[in-house]
């Protein structure tokens, strides 16, 4: 190469960029802004809690969820009077509102006086092995009888905070603020630290809020007399997030029902009672609005009418008497008016305020409705994308703020009323008692919270209308870095379809392309359940501004809502926003307003928002119900494409995609049918299948494996491990960046935590090691440190939970070496070895198994104890870190161990490259006779050739040539997959590489046999494959167990490796040994290795469990009753049922001898079992009729319970 | 290595009353935050007199590790 090209050429791997970008992290922002984006919906949902999220407005004040929750909360209201006439009716009025809630940022506490920052960054929560938690406060008011506002703020403990978001310590900074504060330069936040774990709060799928699906199900017709299968179902969500759940039954005799529940109780309630409640609608009214001038339409005619008539039995005719009749039926305390009133504010319908809204949308349900238990639409698939959207960390942190925050005010209002009717002293004038009200509630919500984060349990008595209560947290494994981003973008379909029987909600549906990935989803029972995003999917979290959306609308021909009587139902579609009926628009309009809409949206006229979502649902026969369905809330997944007419970015969602034509790349467009096309055609895939090499070569299978196998491997987890105190950490000492790699490995950061290394692999079946996906390892390389690892684990001393430990204020441990211990000298202790002058480990000691790790001493008794090292393996101690409490004023108490544990490649370890071909290192194969090709190459590693033709991972083939090629010519080779076309081929293009190289053009080689030196008749398929360490190693998992602890009931031995216990020899195993007739190996394994034991067997009676002894070791004999000499065995022993027995049997001889009359048999035993002679060891021989055989112990365990139950064994010993 | 102060008191003697007589060895450990060398004796608190951090890490050696080369 001539030295003017060799200066043009550019370096591909940037490996002196990323080393100065490491050494020198930017000043002004983030490395790879990329990661930040990802996390954005878990740290813009959180922000969106408080008034000062930074996030637009849209179309509300600015202000946070929190804020929204307090105003939904409202206020409560206590009277001091009884309520009875005669006795000062109500008396004074008390109203009681939350007006303000504010959590801080994370500080240290007010008792410090000697930190220079009063920040606490979450490094130290995490190194603490504590909470990042930030102080919430409410402003609560209250008014005294003179009507005189009332405050107090009162402290609602400490409230855990995301990282990165608006109230953490770290937001905005910049990738060198970061890694000063311990953090990597790559942070992202979006996750909680509680007790030093990471855990985040998993998306869930939800059905999608506001708008109203069809759905038929037979177990509806269940729930009551006359119900059928067919239902409409909305889910309402308030400005706060919180959501109520409404749904309309239909009858069999055409009417239908309105079901809400309320406090997990579930009600029912006739449509017409709400219909008529909601302002006073006349018969007429309501019969028009649901017919909408369809009067053919004798099937809705019939309905409406049944609809109508049989409201006549309720004789409520007005609004007014329809709100009390509601009020009635859920009284709580105020008049039924209100009650009623305040029902359908919180129950009915209460995404939209106004009663005429919630009336246009009930007459919507009602018609959708009508037309499904026609026929005249289908109904809609709940477990179809299209239906559904996100539930946000943050929205459901402040649902269960809110709901906190509610119970105490109710706790509140409970306590006054409960004072009042138990006549104690009540004074609304006096600040002293309602302080003494405060005293008995507890307002620690922050405590709340962090359990909910700590377990993922939620403990509400609302449920918060979600359909599980328990799963929602999950630790964020720092396990290498693809699993930990697979984290942030992982969605859970719900704990509730776990279990569910059928698989049609794991299904992988069309409607969820470009949204959720369908290559990275677990196999297994998580399998479609538990989905990741796709790369560019999007959850849109700030509110938008569509308030002048229905004005612009009309204003290009859409009837408005006023007029509705006027309006042909068979002619117009509905046009809705938000769940709430805007207008009407015949079809042909619709369609225009569609595309004018997505024209504008694209092109930002008319303020309509990119994240609007145009749901034009044309008419159809059967099909989906029609309507033009805007949607812009939030928790919407939204994906970016491009827009054909003006070439312009557009945001798509899942529900309008269903009705949309998206080309997959430019080649595809179809005029006049696509309107769409994918920016890149692996958008579809989620970060870690697009990280896959060539995964379009590959069946599709392969790919999936990868993706799991991705995340098990042993990598670089952090580069900021010694702040790190996660309880097991793996580590890839010599991991590289990958010679073939997709372009998206440079976008996420990938070569900053490196997860394998590149080894020369050669396909050849060798040495007979590589079969069955064996793999053999050139001993060599892994000398030089192929794929070392460690694992660093965390021991924790905490000398509060030792026994002996004060639990007052005052330790009464300590750490350190008492005068007991002998630390000089001759004699000196052998824990000084390990442990220093302080009581802690020296760093760098070497502990194996029971080894002191710490001492301490115990001022009570004035002795020293050990803390000792856990472990099974030889650990290093890698750091000691000395944990002090929260204002740094309290002496050692905690201890945080962190302890390296090598572990270098053994056989039986797990390795895999990446396409999902895992396989096991069988021999570590001396160098000197492994085959080398012309050059004298080596392999690294070799893998048997039957791994490829029942796979099919041709990527890994293609892999091997392009890395190959790439190790050559010093290239990082792009693997993006859909880059290679059948005219231009991957194998044409890596094979010119090759062969510039001086390679064959198929990364063949000849090779030659490592020990006769003589060439293979066959050429040998070499090159380059990126292979992981998969975290799977035998000495984690290796049992043997010759003799050990046994089970003290059956003698048995235990299970489980942790115990030293044996691997179960079951019944399919024993089958396998009587097959085979080694019966002595069956005695052997299930008798003599298992609960041998001898017992006494009675001979004549046959029992086990009668033994007598005598103690004759003196000549002595026994006499009986009757002065007869009573026989025993040689060692005194007897048998007791037998010699009971012989004594009866002489008695009733004797009597029978009297009476002169014959004796009765003895009694038989209920279970016989015989014993071949084999097994009687010894006959006793002189007197004693009992013999000693080889029994399993559980089998005199199983007579002995027999026998508790009245049933006795007899053992026939011949 | 060590410098033990050699206590002169019976060891039977101060049995159960430790803390008063205990040899109060000060160890070195670094601040994790602003990586000062703290002297902590034992029962003191834990808290960097730098910077008030409340995290201290163990040193790996007590022997000198950097020598001056002039």
């Amino acid at each position: 190469m001539p030295n003017a090209e060799r200066t043009r050429r550019k370096p591909t791997f940037n490996t002196l960029a990323r080393e100065d970008q490491f050494k020198n992290p930017p000043k002004d922002g983030s490395t790879y802004h990329i990661l930040n984006e990802f996390v954005a919906p878990h740290i813009e949902s959180f922000n969106a809690l408080f008034d000062d999220s930074g996030l637009p407005s849209g179309d509300g004040d600015g202000r946070g969820l929190i804020s929204l929750g307090l105003e939904d909360i409202g206020e409560r209201v206590v009277f001091d009077g009884d309520g009875k006439v005669d006795n000062r009716g109500w008396g004074n009025r008390m109203r009681i509102w939350i007006e303000s809630a504010n959590i801080a940022r994370p500080m240290v506490p007010e008792k410090d006086k000697h930190s220079t920052t009063r920040k606490v960054f979450p490094s130290e929560a995490r190194e603490r092995l504590t909470s990042y938690r930030g102080r919430m406060t409410i402003k609560l008011c209250w008014t005294d009888p003179q009507g005189q506002r009332q405050e107090m703020h009162k402290d609602c403990g400490l409230v855990p905070i995301m990282v990165r978001s608006v109230r953490c310590n770290i937001r905005g900074m910049s990738s060198a603020e970061l890694v000063k504060k311990h953090e990597e330069p790559e942070e992202f936040g979006g996750y909680f630290v509680i007790n030093g774990n990471e855990r985040l709060i998993r998306y869930l799928i939800l059905p999608r809020r506001n708008h109203v699906i069809s759905l038929i199900r037979p177990t509806f017709a269940n729930r009551g007399p006359s119900y059928t299968q067919y239902a409409v179902q909305i889910r309402c969500v308030r400005p706060d997030q919180t959501a109520v759940t409404n749904t309309l039954h239909y009858l069999s005799n055409g009417s239908a029902m309105f079901r809400f529940s309320l406090r997990k109780q579930e009600y029912v309630i006739p449509i017409m009672l709400i219909l008529k409640a909601l302002f006073g609608a006349s018969d007429k009214e309501i019969f028009e609005g649901v017919m909408m001038q369809d009067l053919e339409n004798t099937f809705l005619t019939d309905r409406v009418e049944l609809l109508l008539r049989s409201f006549k039995m309720f004789t409520l005719s007005t609004g007014e008497q329809c709100l009390e009749y509601l009020g009635d039926k859920f009284r709580v305390d105020w008049t039924n008016h209100a009650v009623g009133a305040w029902l359908i504010q919180k129950l009915v319908l209460v995404h939209v305020n106004s009663p005429r809204d919630k009336y246009r949308m009930l007459l919507f349900m009602l018609r959708k409705l009508y037309s499904l238990v026609s026929g005249s639409c289908c109904q809609d698939n709940p477990d179809s994308p299209q239906h559904q959207e996100v539930l946000l960390p943050g929205s459901l942190y402040g649902m269960i703020i809110k709901e906190r925050l509610e119970e105490t005010l109710n706790q509140i209002r409970n306590n006054i009323s409960l004072d009042v009717r138990n006549g104690a002293t009540v004074d609304f004038n006096d600040k002293k008692y309602f302080q003494k009200i405060l005293s008995k509630i507890n307002f620690d919500i922050g405590a709340k919270l962090a359990n909910f984060l700590a377990t993922g349990n939620l403990v509400s008595p609302t449920g918060l209308d979600l359909q599980q209560a328990a799963g929602f947290t999950i630790v964020a494994e720092k396990l290498n870095w693809q699993r930990y981003i697979s984290h942030f973008r992982c969605i859970h379909r719900g704990a509730f379809f776990a279990e569910l029987k059928t698989t049609t909600v794991r299904k992988l549906l069309p409607e969820a392309w470009g949204f959720l990935c369908p290559v990275h989803t677990p196999d297994g029972s998580p399998c479609g359940l538990l989905n990741h995003l796709s790369r560019t999917c999007r959850i849109v979290t700030s509110p938008l501004s569509v308030a002048h959306i229905p004005a612009v609308l009309a204003a290009h021909g859409m009837s408005q809502t006023s007029a509705t009587h006027s309006i042909d139902g068979r002619k117009n579609l509905c046009v809705q926003l938000d769940g709430r009926v805007i207008g009407w628009a015949r079809p042909a309009i619709a369609a225009q307003l569609a595309t004018n809409l997505r024209i504008w949206k694209t092109e930002g006229v008319n303020e309509i928002p990119l994240d609007l979502e145009i749901g034009l649902v044309s008419e159809s026969k059967g099909g989906q119900y029609p309507g033009l369905f805007l949607f812009s809330s939030r928790a919407r997944m939204m994906r970016p494409v491009k827009y054909l007419a003006n070439g312009r970015d557009d945001q798509v969602g899942p529900f309008e995609q269903v009705y949309m034509d998206i080309a997959c790349t430019p080649e595809e467009i179809e005029l006049g049918v696509s309107t769409h096309v994918e920016h890149n055609p692996t958008n579809f895939l989620s970060i870690l299948a697009n990280l896959t090499p060539f995964s379009d070569f590959n069946q599709s299978p392969r790919n999936i494996y990868q993706c799991q196998m991705g995340k098990q491997t042993m990598g670089t987890p952090a580069t900021a491990l010694q702040h790190r105190t996660d309880n097991k950490l793996y580590r890839l000492q010599t991991g590289q960046s990958p010679v073939v790699r997709p372009a998206l490995h440079n976008t996420y950061a990938m070569d900053a935590f490196p997860n394998g290394t590149n080894a020369i692999v050669a396909v050849i079946s060798y040495t007979g090691y590589d079969m069955e996906d064996a793999m053999i390892l050139n001993k060599s390389a892994h000398e030089r440190g192929f794929a070392y690892g460690t694992v660093y684990k965390s021991q924790i001393i905490d000398l509060k939970d030792m026994s002996g430990a004060s639990k007052t204020a005052t330790p009464t441990l300590h750490f350190g070496l008492g005068r007991d211990i002998q630390r000089h000298g001759e004699k000196a202790h052998h824990c000084v070895d390990f442990i220093d002058a302080d009581g802690l480990p020296f760093v760098g000691a070497k502990l194996t198994s029971g080894d002191p790790i710490a001492a301490y001493v115990d001022d009570t008794t004035g002795r020293t104890r050990f803390a000792k090292y856990k472990g099974d393996e030889m650990g290093l101690v890698d750091q000691v870190r000395l944990l002090g409490a929260d204002a740094g004023d309290s002496e050692l108490q905690k201890l945080h161990v962190t302890l390296r544990i090598t572990r270098s490649p053994v056989i039986g370890d797990k390795f895999s490259s990446r396409h999902g071909q895992k396989g096991v290192c069988s021999q570590k194969w001396p160098a000197i006779d492994m085959p080398f090709t012309e050059s004298g190459m080596q392999p690294d590693v070799i893998i048997n050739p039957h791994a490829f033709p029942s796979r099919m991972t041709i990527g890994m083939l293609v892999e091997s040539m392009a890395g190959k090629a790439g190790a050559m010519h010093g290239l990082a080779q792009d693997a993006t997959p859909f880059k290679f076309t059948e005219e231009d081929t991957a194998i044409e293009y890596f094979g010119d590489q090759l062969l510039a190289a001086g390679y064959n053009y198929y990364g063949n080689e000849p090779m030659y046999s490592g020990i006769t030196g003589q060439e293979f008749a066959a050429d040998i398929y070499i090159g380059v494959v990126y292979y992981q360490r998969l975290r799977h190693m035998v000495l984690d998992k290796f049992q043997v167990r010759t003799t050990g602890p046994v089970d003290p009931v059956t003698r048995q031995p235990v299970k489980g490796r942790k115990r030293a216990g044996g691997i179960r020899f079951g019944e399919m195993e024993r089958d396998a040994l009587i097959a085979h007739g080694t019966s002595f190996l069956l005695q052997d394994r299930l008798m003599n290795c298992s609960d041998y034991s001898t017992a006494w067997v009675c001979r004549s009676c046959g029992s086990l469990i009668s033994l007598g002894y005598e103690d004759i070791t003196l000549g002595e004999v026994v006499m009986g009753a009757s002065n007869s000499l009573m026989p025993s065995g040689p060692g005194g022993e007897y048998c007791r049922v037998c010699r009971a027995a012989a004594q009866v049997q002489d008695e009733r001889e004797r009597q029978a001898l009297a009476n002169g009359k014959a004796a009765p048999p003895p009694p038989q035993a209920d279970l016989k079992v015989a014993i071949s002679s084999q097994h009687v060891l010894g006959r006793a021989s002189k007197g004693g009729d009992l013999d000693v055989v080889a029994v399993p112990y559980v089998f005199r365990y199983l007579c002995a319970e027999l026998a508790s139950m009245g049933i006795a064994v007899s053992l026939s010993v011949t | 290595m060590s410098q033990l102060p050699q206590t002169a008191n019976p060891p039977q003697g101060g049995r159960y009353s430790v803390g008063l007589v205990a040899p109060k060895e000060a160890m070195d450990y670094n601040c994790a935050d602003c990586g000062a060398t703290n002297e902590i004796k034992s029962r003191e608190p834990i808290r960097c007199r730098e910077c008030g951090h409340r995290i201290m890490y163990k040193k790996r050696t007590k022997r000198m590790v950097q020598f001056e080369a002039r």
